[in-house]
């Protein structure tokens, strides 16, 4: 029993090996995943947002404000257009994100501490450069307004210090808590990369069943008298494994290279690992346990493992879906998995919560192995 | 007392296969009709039929590979239906390619020898009388024909079967790999192993101890002489020139 154990394992990792491509999708996938994240992210945060301003006034106050523009931390004066329409045009062909109107009356409504407006516009297009630019621009605006205010108070004869008290009457501090620069890289690197790995851990384990039952070599086996459970068991260990093996190095470049924030310790972390790797590798023996063709079990796995991370609530919050879709959502493994790198790497949630998500994510996979064998019985 | 005056009896010898009112249907097509004969140990039993007569899914059905839908199939004892323990006795050419693609010759035998819980002594003896010794190192799917079915039979031979079934053993390929593969089938049932082996041309049925025909789903067993009579009166029949003949 133990020598067909093994020699049904060393089969499958030969086969793994040898088939070069689901060998570079396992081994480079997430590798490659992980290095060109950090790339993309390694600004970490948005800066030098592309700014056009329309100084239709042109005096020393508006030139003043575009000074104050200038200097923000996170945008960059790329154009002055002489008209609306110039600035409108710059910002549909992408040459800027956001837009400020300083109208013909400002330095004359400034001077008479009347109210003044200045139009900023954003371009929505891009959901996270406009949330950055917005921000950006609340930062500009506060400082501006409250700047404007002082001066009117101090032109009524108010003292200086009740004037900046007025504007301080409420100090809400902002103090962002396990991200504090709000880095982007923290947020979605290693997430994005976990995602490519699960999805090519999904795509290896949809060959389980129909990889061996689709082939002719099916009847060796089945004429050999080998067990379908001893056959299975063999091939799973040897994938879970492999899994393991190839998240070891996407880690070890995320928190050894890129140091990306890990609070909960790297053996928790390999655990709660563990478990996914388990609970995916069950969604894809199910796949193939009824699907038709190999082809077709790939199609079946990609179905579950493309939106899953949509679905997970990493990028979307849960709460924030319609109720019917909670359930949905729930069964996934995935969204356990996502939500957990979250609470564990960042912020080391504890063991009690760890327990319960890997309790989950055992008992997900626990069902598709069920339903996975009572196909394969039936074939 | 009678037996000491007669002396002792020679004990009735027991087939190795049994098979009674085997049905296969798939879906609403019977396969196999009411299929029933024994194998004995030392014989060659054919199986003969032209493409499509169900020669493949009986050779599959007796392997354990495909199940049935009523009958019975005893090997050396063991209801197939009920245990795969028969599994330890019998070994399987197939008439498909089925041996493991990704593997070279010698891994296919090292890892079916496994599956079959055979030693792996038992694989030397088998390479050199196939003359598979050059061929160890080259991957399956690159083996011609010959090759690749005297690889096919030394496999179904790791575990010293005791019933070997074989689907269309011996096709057009080369004529040294069928006389190895015809050697060491003889040397098999010398040494009292019992052999299944469908076929569809009768040029093979001299080589058989019976032959069943099978046709519609349905059996019927003849001598060798007799199936090839058959067969030489069902090519007068429908020859295009058989008319003029009689006449």
């Amino acid at each position: 029993m133990l020598r067909q154990s093994l020699a049904i394992m060393g089969r499958e990792v030969r086969y793994l090996w040898r088939d070069r491509g689901l060998r570079h999708i396992l081994l480079l996938g997430s590798l490659v995943g992980i290095l060109l994240f950090w790339g993309i992210y390694s600004a970490q945060v948005l800066k030098e947002i592309p700014t056009a301003v329309v100084d239709l006034d042109r005096t020393k106050q508006s030139r003043e404000l575009v000074d104050g523009i200038r200097n923000a931390e996170y945008l960059k004066i790329v154009a002055v257009p002489e008209s609306f329409q110039a600035m409108e045009e710059m910002i549909k062909k992408g040459r800027a994100v956001v837009g400020v109107v300083i109208q013909e009356d400002y330095g004359k409504k400034v001077s008479l501490h009347r109210q003044v407006r200045v139009l900023m516009v954003v371009d929505g297009s891009n959901i996270i450069y406009a949330t950055n630019a917005s921000t950006a621009i609340l930062t500009v605006t506060r400082t501006i307004g409250a700047r404007a205010g002082i001066a009117a108070l101090l032109a009524r004869g108010v003292p200086l210090s009740q004037a900046e008290d007025a504007y301080r009457g409420v100090d809400i501090e902002e103090e962002p808590w396990f991200n504090p620069t709000l880095n982007y890289a923290y947020f979605l690197v290693l997430a994005l990369a976990l995602n490519i790995w699960q999805q090519c851990c999904t795509l290896t384990a949809c060959m389980n069943v129909i990889g061996e039952t689709g082939l002719d070599s099916w009847r060796q086996i089945r004429a050999a008298g080998v067990s379908k459970l001893q056959l299975f068991l063999s091939k799973s260990l040897v994938h879970i494994i492999v899994f393991m093996i190839t998240v070891l190095p996407v880690y070890l470049l995320a928190f050894q290279v890129f140091k990306l924030p890990l609070r909960c310790g790297f053996p928790a972390l390999l655990l709660f690992t563990l478990v996914f790797a388990v609970a995916v590798h069950s969604i894809g023996t199910l796949m193939s346990s009824f699907a038709r063709s190999a082809v077709d079990s790939s199609r079946f796995g990609m179905l579950v493992a493309l939106p899953s991370f949509v679905l997970s609530g990493y990028t979307w919050p849960v709460e924030a879906m319609p109720r019917w879709l909670h359930p949905v959502v729930k069964a996934f493994p995935h969204t356990w998995f996502f939500q957990g790198i979250n609470c564990f790497a960042f912020k080391n949630a504890g063991w009690g919560m760890m327990t319960q998500y890997m309790l989950i994510m055992a008992a997900i996979a626990a069902c598709c192995y069920a339903l996975a064998a009572l196909f394969i019985s039936r074939s | 007392m009678g037996e000491t005056e007669q002396g002792p009896k020679e004990a009735p010898v027991q087939p190795l296969l049994r098979v009674a009112s085997l049905q296969q249907r798939i879906g609403r097509r019977a396969v196999l009709r009411n299929v029933s004969f024994e194998v004995f140990p030392g014989e060659c039993f054919g199986i003969f039929g032209l493409a499509g007569s169900g020669k493949t899914a009986l050779i599959h059905i007796l392997a354990g590979v495909d199940r049935f839908t009523s009958g019975s199939v005893e090997i050396l004892g063991h209801d197939i239906g009920k245990t795969e323990k028969f599994k330890q006795y019998t070994g399987l050419v197939t008439q498909k390619r089925s041996l493991f693609q990704d593997l070279t010759a010698g891994e296919n035998l090292d890892f079916i020898a496994a599956l079959k819980n055979a030693g792996r002594e038992a694989i030397p003896p088998l390479v050199e009388r196939l003359a598979l010794e050059d061929y160890l190192k080259t991957p399956v799917s690159r083996l011609e024909a010959g090759v690749y079915q005297r690889l096919s039979l030394a496999c179904a031979l790791l575990n010293e079967p005791r019933l070997l079934l074989a689907d269309e053993l011996i096709t057009g390929f080369d004529l040294n790999s069928r006389r190895l593969i015809l050697d060491e089938l003889a040397g098999y049932l010398e040494r009292g192993g019992a052999c299944v082996w469908s076929f569809s041309s009768m040029e093979f049925a001299g080589l058989m101890s019976r032959v069943g025909w099978l046709e519609n789903g349905e059996i019927t067993v003849y001598s060798p002489q007799a199936a090839g009579e058959k067969w030489n009166e069902l090519e007068r029949s429908s020859s295009p020139l058989s008319g003029e003949a009689h006449a």
